[in-house]
Order: structure tokens, then sequence, then C-alpha cells
């Protein structure tokens, strides 16, 4: 700068904005057979600097301020522009040489305010420059050095560091501290996220989320995002979380795109039309967060029913007792540490996030009360979901919802103690999918309905159940009055319709079953089989001959499954005990079959 | 016992042609006649890779010197005849531009002419399914065909045969499945007729990739014809109703933009794009996580939510994967390949939840 005289130095920062606007602006209108115009043009200008610039350094380049430190870093800068070039214009070899005396001549400085945003850019650019040779453990080191050389500068100095596009600028161009600071935050962010996608390649994808969550933290405060996408992100990365069982982190998330996605302004100068538009989109991406948000509470409902659940799937009440002793001696003060780590916000969405978020629990409920808080969350989210998602125009993104809602109903059921009111809870489903179920058309909906079928066959045999409990201990069955047998029958019989309905659908249009069934659809059947064996024998029935009728059907089915495994050896994994089962019932039943056959002739 | 024999499995099938070696496709330079490519078998073809050549396997590859007719008879046949039956079918064709889908699908360049032997799978497809209506309409069985063309480009969905509309949506009825809102559907009652709607339609096609930009082979276009049969049995009134989609999928060589091509980094260089791919990578990460009940806030793409009964469930699917045999060709051969071996694999699954308990009493 000092031996230059300014009209040189005048040149050369023209050559420079010219390289800058053919590479970034003009390349783009390059035609197909000749891609790289502009930025083969843009690299004889970076070259011309570059000789220009080499014919200056007379010394080994001193730190600081001293003019012979500038232009090392104002080399270093030549080299990192002709590393870009070469890499953008397929020659990698080239470009990664470019990019090495890069890092090279500022390794004989500290990081300085001068180069410490270079040494960074240009690690983000080898990175970028091995993942696509395929070397990711090469790409982490030079990202992982970056992320470093960042926090020991802050740690250090932390002044607004000077950007590389100020290297060839002349004085009045200079970029503001505000400009500087920002955009050096801006290229930590990209080491972030680029880090984000190493992690996911090398395949360790719990730092991959937790850098995913990094880069959309940064990027809140600097107001610079689609806010919409940001709110997405952020969802998305909760249905991460919530598959991790890390229900705080994933609650976290959500609240973060719910108040995000709720400050989404629509542009007022933009076209009506578009503002319509835009506001559609808007309502769309609300009603995808409140479907992260079902998911969410019927996670945290399906794992509290899990921890708690005997292997009869009932309530332990000893590890209820247990759990909650368990929660009173810390687990807060855990959550509470925790939480620290990843909170997300700028000034003025910290607190409204954090108030959300104290709206929905997010330890595992341990008793009725406790999951149904959890459960009216999820049902206020269905409520909200399904006002976009409407069934014309959206079937099967609401039968989705109709689905969550369900199994929200299932798993708040295993918490109510009263069989009455856990009966009314799967009344409460089938009234949600009989309807659906039947309305659907057979042909386009057959995935979706096969899931109803199956869903309310099982609905009714639950039902069943419960009611066959009470009415033992209220009685024994003998003396059941008139009206009780005809409630138990009739949910039997509609479970067994179901899962029949359910079999039929696997039958060709011609109407056979398949020889040998879909891996997908195997155990389902098999399943649908046993229960209805069982159904059949449950049957109560005043006749004699018609129990014997119901014996037999129950038998046939037993025998299906014994058979459909010994001709598939391979299909009865899937069914271990079930297949156990109906190999003991297809000995005993015809006994019971025969007596009472002898029984009836007797009776005779 | 109530499992009864038949043997009737519904996945994709894929059928690999290979084109002839000719010059002036842009995809050999002249003088250039060698090939990276040998079909060995009837169903297996092998790609002189180095070091070692690769052979890949599929249900049917059909060398240079295969007839339309041949195309038409292994591919389509069946299909068509399911459709008759109430089955919904997808023929795709999938590979480089200059790879012979066009050729494949419709016959020769000169549209209008289509009674010329070497008229492609589409009109084939018009003829045969008229052939077999004609034979089985009488009092009692009626039949009605309706088409609609449409294009997907860019995600957004156009009319073929309205061009004056703006671009429309996809939505959902409980009775009639997906289909698109507002497209014009044109009866027809001769394959004549279809085969009329056809070349409209891509007349149009060609004007909007020169007028409004819309380069033809970055889009993909999609024939639909829905058949409804009505049969009197007895006073009892049988509707049947399936569809016949033909798909001309955009140029293989244009989805590097829209697939992640192995293991590249998305490069921020501008933050809203850079947080579309932030979004990618979310998902990847969600997707590890198997069996748990997560919502993914992204969409299909409009295509295979317009085809999503094609992939699974109780349709008929044939894909048609075009390769080039010139060495030049080498990379998107072997991508073209990859892609058929993958579609092999894509199913509609529906998953079975089991309130799992212990009472197997």
């Amino acid at each position: 700068m000092a031996s230059l005289s300014n009209s040189g130095w005048r040149d050369v920062c023209d050559k420079f904005k010219n390289a800058q606007t053919l590479s970034c602006e003009e390349s783009l209108k390059d035609p197909v057979n000749d891609p790289y115009r502009s930025k083969y043009k843009a690299r004889e200008l970076i070259r011309e600097i570059h000789y220009g610039q080499r014919d200056e350094l007379f010394t080994d380049g001193l730190c600081g301020e001293s003019p012979p430190g500038m232009l090392t870093a104002k080399l270093a800068a030549v080299e990192f522009y002709l590393g870009v070039n070469h890499a953008e214009t397929e020659e990698l070899s080239a470009g990664h040489e470019h990019l090495m005396n890069c890092v090279m001549l500022l390794e004989r400085c500290r990081v300085s305010s001068e180069n410490v945003s270079l040494s960074i850019h240009v690690r983000n650019e080898l990175g970028i420059m091995w993942t696509r040779r395929d070397e990711a453990e090469k790409a982490l080191q030079f990202l992982e050095t970056a992320e470093f050389i960042y926090q020991r500068y802050m740690k250090e100095d932390g002044s607004p560091p000077m950007d590389k596009i100020e290297y060839f600028t002349t004085e009045e161009k200079l970029l503001t501290d505000q400009e500087r600071t920002e955009k050096f935050e801006f290229i930590y962010t990209y080491t972030k996220y680029y880090l984000a996608q190493v992690y996911k390649i090398v395949g360790e994808t719990e730092r991959a989320a937790t850098y995913c969550h990094n880069t959309l933290q940064r990027l809140l405060p600097l107001k610079q995002f689609n806010r919409m996408e940001w709110a997405l992100n952020a969802a998305t990365l909760s249905q991460y979380y919530i598959s991790k069982g890390q229900f705080m982190e994933g609650r976290h998330c959500l609240s973060a795109a719910s108040v995000i996605l709720g400050l989404a302004e629509v542009p007022s100068e933009a076209a009506a039309q578009e503002t319509s538009e835009q506001r559609e989109k808007n309502r769309m991406q609300s009603a995808h967060i409140s479907r992260c948000w079902i998911k969410y509470c019927l996670n945290l409902l399906e794992d509290a029913k899990k921890l708690l659940e005997d292997n009869t799937g009932e309530l332990d009440t000893d590890r209820q007792d247990e759990l909650k002793r368990e929660r009173t001696l810390g687990e807060e003060e855990e959550v509470k540490s925790r939480k620290s780590a990843l909170l997300f916000g700028s000034e003025d969405t910290f607190d409204s996030i954090a108030s959300l978020e104290e709206k929905v629990p997010c330890l595992f409920p341990l008793d009725f009360s406790e999951a149904r808080a959890v459960f009216l969350v999820g049902q206020n989210h269905v409520k909200e979901a399904k006002e976009y998602f409407q069934m014309e125009g959206h079937v099967t993104d609401h039968v989705e919802i109709l689905q969550d809602h369900s199994a929200l109903f299932r798993t708040l059921a295993f918490f109510e103690e009263d069989l009455e009111a856990r009966c009314k809870m799967h009344k409460r489903r089938i009234d949600m999918m009989e309807p659906v179920c039947n309305e659907l058309n057979a042909q386009y909906y057959l995935m979706i309905r096969r899931q109803l079928m199956f869903e309310l066959a099982e609905i009714y045999n639950e039902m069943m159940d419960l009611k066959m409990i009470r009415a033992n201990t209220q009685a024994d069955t003998q003396s059941l009055d008139k009206h009780s047998i005809k409630k138990i029958n009739h949910l039997c019989s509609s479970a067994v319709k179901y899962f029949h309905m359910f079999l039929d659908s696997l039958r060709s249009p011609d109407g056979k079953f398949p020889e040998k069934m879909e891996e997908d659809v195997l155990r389902p059947a098999l399943v649908a089989r046993f229960r209805m064996a069982r159904l059949y024998s449950k049957l109560i029935c005043s006749l004699p001959s018609a129990q014997l009728e119901n014996l037999n059907k129950a038998l046939d089915n037993y025998t299906c499954i014994t058979q459909y495994c010994e001709e598939h050896p391979e299909a009865a994994a899937a069914v271990e005990t079930e297949l156990e089962l109906s190999k003991e019932m297809v000995e005993l039943l015809p006994f019971k079959i025969n007596r009472l056959k002898v029984a009836m002739v007797a009776n005779n | 016992c109530l499992w009864s024999y038949s043997n009737d499995s519904n996945s994709i099938k894929v059928f690999v042609r290979v084109r002839p070696l000719t010059q002036g496709t842009g995809l050999t330079t002249d003088g250039d006649n060698n090939l990276c490519l040998k079909v060995t078998s009837p169903n297996t073809i092998r790609l002189l890779s180095k070091p070692e050549p690769r052979t890949f396997t599929y249900d049917h590859v059909a060398d240079m010197d295969t007839s339309q007719d041949a195309v038409f008879s292994s591919v389509a046949k069946n299909i068509v005849e399911s459709c008759m039956n109430g089955y919904n079918g997808t023929i795709f064709a999938y590979g480089q531009t200059g790879s012979g889908k066009t050729f494949t699908m419709l016959g020769p360049s000169e549209l209008d002419n289509f009674t010329h032997e070497l008229r492609g799978v589409i009109p084939r497809s018009f003829e045969y399914l008229f052939f077999l209506i004609n034979r089985e309409a009488d009092r009692s069985k009626s039949f009605l065909c309706k088409c609609s063309f449409i294009e997907i480009y860019n995600e957004q969905i156009y009319d073929l045969l309205d061009t004056a509309s703006a671009s429309l949506f996809v939505r959902e009825n409980i009775k009639k499945g997906v289909f698109v809102e507002g497209a014009v559907e044109k009866f027809v009652n001769s394959a004549a007729e279809a085969y009329q709607v056809l070349s409209m339609g891509w007349r149009n096609r060609r004007v909007a990739s020169t007028s409004m930009n819309r380069e033809s082979s970055r889009s993909h276009a999609v024939f639909s014809m829905s058949l409804e049969s009505k049969e009197s049995v007895n006073e009892v009134v049988n509707i049947r109703t399936s569809q016949l989609n033909l798909v001309d999928l955009a140029g293989s060589e244009r989805q590097k933009d829209t697939h992640t091509e192995g293991s590249r980094l998305k490069e921020a260089s501008s933050i809203n794009r850079s947080l579309m791919c932030l979004g990618q990578v979310i998902m990847a990460l969600v997707d590890v996580s198997n069996g748990k009940n997560r919502h993914i806030c992204y969409r299909d793409s409009k295509l295979t939510f317009l085809l999503r009964d094609s992939l699974g469930g109780n349709a008929k699917t044939y894909i048609i994967a075009n390769v080039h045999p010139g060495s030049r060709c080498f990379g998107e051969t072997l991508s073209t390949l990859h892609f058929a071996q993958r579609a092999k694999l894509i199913k509609n699954k529906a998953v079975i939840n089991e309130d799992t308990h212990g009472n197997v009493k």
C-alpha cells in the first residue's frame, strides 16, 4: 500500500472489483457451451494483481500492522481467490495448491485481526474441496481448525476483523466495524453449517444435529434468513430429538419454531395476490409445525407408557412409585443444567420462546393427570392441524392426523384406571375412524385403509377384553345379563369383521390370497388370523351348534397359521409367540370340539 | 385352507433398452464407435467399467435391434390388460436426453402419422386398449375413457391441454384419490382420438419450452387415461375405474439439480438457499431414526405425490430405462442403470401398528 503510488493502487482495486463482478455476476450469464468464460477472465485479473503483489514483497512478511505483514496477508488473499476460482472451474488440484499456499502464508502470522477471517474462510473452502473428493476426514480437519481459530480469536482479541474483500479496497470503501462483525459471524456460521454436513457424512449423527442446531441458533440474531424456512428446520430438528428421546431439546426447538413462524410478517409492499399466497403458505407451515407438536406429545406419552407397563401392558404401580421418588430426587436439576446448553433466541424472541415452553410438559408423565396434560396439548394441535389439512383436498394428511389423534387416546387410556372410562376413550377412536374407513375409495387408498381396518379391529378387540374383565368382576360369566352378552358379542363380531376386511384387502382382484405374503403384511396378516381364532372362541353362544361352528372357525384360523409357517419357515420368526400358542390350540381344540359334539348327541 | 395359490408380484418392473449407435445425436463424436456396454442375455447388461466390468440384472434388457412392437409386448401389453380389469398402471420412461426416450414412448418425430411401423409404446397402448374395449363392449357392458395431459416443471404443474391456465394444484378427494384440480379432461372414443389429444399436448409442450422458457428436458410430462367400465349383471350395476399413466421423465442428466449427488457439500452461497439445504441435512438425520413416530414437514415432490398409487400397493408399474451405448455416455449410463436398480426397491408400504400387549390368552 505504502510503496504503491495512489493511482497504481486504485488500478489494483479496480481490477479486483472487476474480477469480483465477473466471477459473481457475469458468470451467471455464460453460455452453456462456454460455461467458465467469465471465471477465466476473472482469473486473469487476479493473476495480474498477484504478480504486482509478489514484486512488492521483499521481506518475509512480519506481523501486525506493518506494511510487509499486510502484504503477506494480501498475497494470501490473492492465493485464496485463485484457489476458489480453480475449484469453481473444476481444476481441483491447482485450486488445492493455491489454497494451501494461502494457509502457509497465514501460518507465519499469529491469528490477527488482518487475517483471522481469511484463515477461517480458506479452511471452509478446503473443507468443501475435500468433501468433493470424498475425503470427509480431511475436510473435518480443516473445518475443525477453522472452528478453533474463531474461538481463540474471540477469546484473545475479539475486535471486528478485516474482511477478505478489504485487501484490495480503497480507503473510502473500507467496511464499518458492524459490517465487519456481521461478515465475520457469517463466515463462522458457514463453518458450523459445513461441519454439520460433514459430521452427517462420517456418520456422527449426534454431532451433526448439534451443529445444525448451532447453525440455526447463529442465524437467529443475524435477522437475514427466511423465517418460514427457519421455523420448519427447527421443527424438523425437534423430530430428530424426540426420536432420540430428548424431549426437552425437542420441546425447545418446537417452541422456537412456533414463535419464529408467528413473527413471519407478510411483506406489505408485495402484490395482493402474492400476500394471499404467502398467507396460505404460512398457514400450511403452521399446520406442519402443529403436526410436529402432535408427534412430540404422542412420543412423550408412549415412551412414558413403555417405562410404566408390566408384561401384560398394564400399569405397574410399583414402578410408578419408584419413578415418582426418583423424580423428586433430582431429575429437575439435571434438566436445568442441560437446558442452559441449548437455548435458542435473540433478545426479542427469548422470552416468548421460554413462556411457550413452560406451557408444555417435557418430563415423562407418571399418572393420569400428568398424562392428560400432555394429551390436551396434543389434542389442541390436532385441532389446529386439521384446520389446514382438511379432508377435502388433503385426504392422506387428514387421515394421518386422525390416526395420531386416535393414538393419543390409546396412550391416555393406559393411564386411566377406570375401565368404563377407558372404554369410552376407545369408543371415541372408533367414532373417528370408522366412517372414514368406510368412505375411503378402496382402490386409491388401499394402504391407508389397511391401517385403519387393522386398528379398528384391534380397538374392538380391546374393548371386548375390557368388557369381559368388568363382567367377570361383577359376576361369573354364567349369569351374565342379556344386555352384557349382546354387547360383548357385538364387539367381538365387529373385531372379527375388521380383521376379515383387512385379510380380504390382501386378495388379488380375482379373489385369491397371495401364496407368499409380502414382508410388510406378513406379521399383521398372521396376527389377524390369531386374533380372529381367539375371538371366535370367545363368542358367547346359547346354542351348542353355534358354539361348535365358532370353535371350528377358530381351529381353521389356528391351522392356517401353523400351515403357513410350515410352508414358509422364515415366517415363524415374525410370529413366535402366536405360532407357539397356535400349535397348542391345534392340538387341544379338536378334543374340545369332540367333547361338545358328544354332549350335543347326549342332549338330543 | 384359507391361503390359496396366486403368484402375482406387484413390484416395480424394469425394462432397459439400448439405443443404436447413430451419428447426429450429439452424444457421439464422429468416428467414435467405442461402446461402453454389452447386452449379455435377455435380462443382463454388462458395463465395461474399469477396473472390473460390472453386470446389472433387470426384468428385461433389450438390445439395439429390438423392435418397437417387441418393447410394447413386454412392457405395456400386460399393463393395458390389467387396466381393463381395474388395476392402475404406470409406465415411466427414464434416461438421458438423446437416449431414445421419446422414440420409445412416441416413435419418430413426425408425430401426425401414427400408423408408422416405428410408432412407440403410447400409440400402441391406445390401439390395444380400444381393441380390448371394442371386443368387450356390448349391451351389458360399457366403457368411458377420459384423458388429461400435464407437465411438471420446477415443481409447478401446467396443463398441456389448456395452455391458457396458470399453474395447477394437486389435491385429494376421499372418492377420487389424487387429482390435479382444474386439469382439462377430454373424452375419447377411439385410439385416433386419444392420439389427437396426445399430439396436441405434445405440441403445446414444445411451444411452452420455447416461449415460456420451460425446457422440456427438465420437465416431466404425464399423460393419464382414466377408464371407467359399467357392467349390469341381473339389475346390479358394477362400476370399475382404473387409470393408465404414461410418464416421460425429465432427462436423467438434469436430475443432478434435484438430487444430492454423492457427498458434496451444499455451499452456502446465499443464506436462504443454505437454509433449504440445512433442512435436507436435518431430514437425513431424522430419517436415521427408524420406527419412531415422527412428522417430516417437507412434501414429496409433485410427481411422486401424483403417482403415489403407482409406487406399490395395487398398481402395476414398469420403468423403461433408456441408455446410449457410446463410451462418451458412460457416466450417465452408469447412473441410469443405478437408478433403475434402486427403482426396484421403491414400494409404498403400509406400516401396521399393533397394540401389542401380552394378552395372548
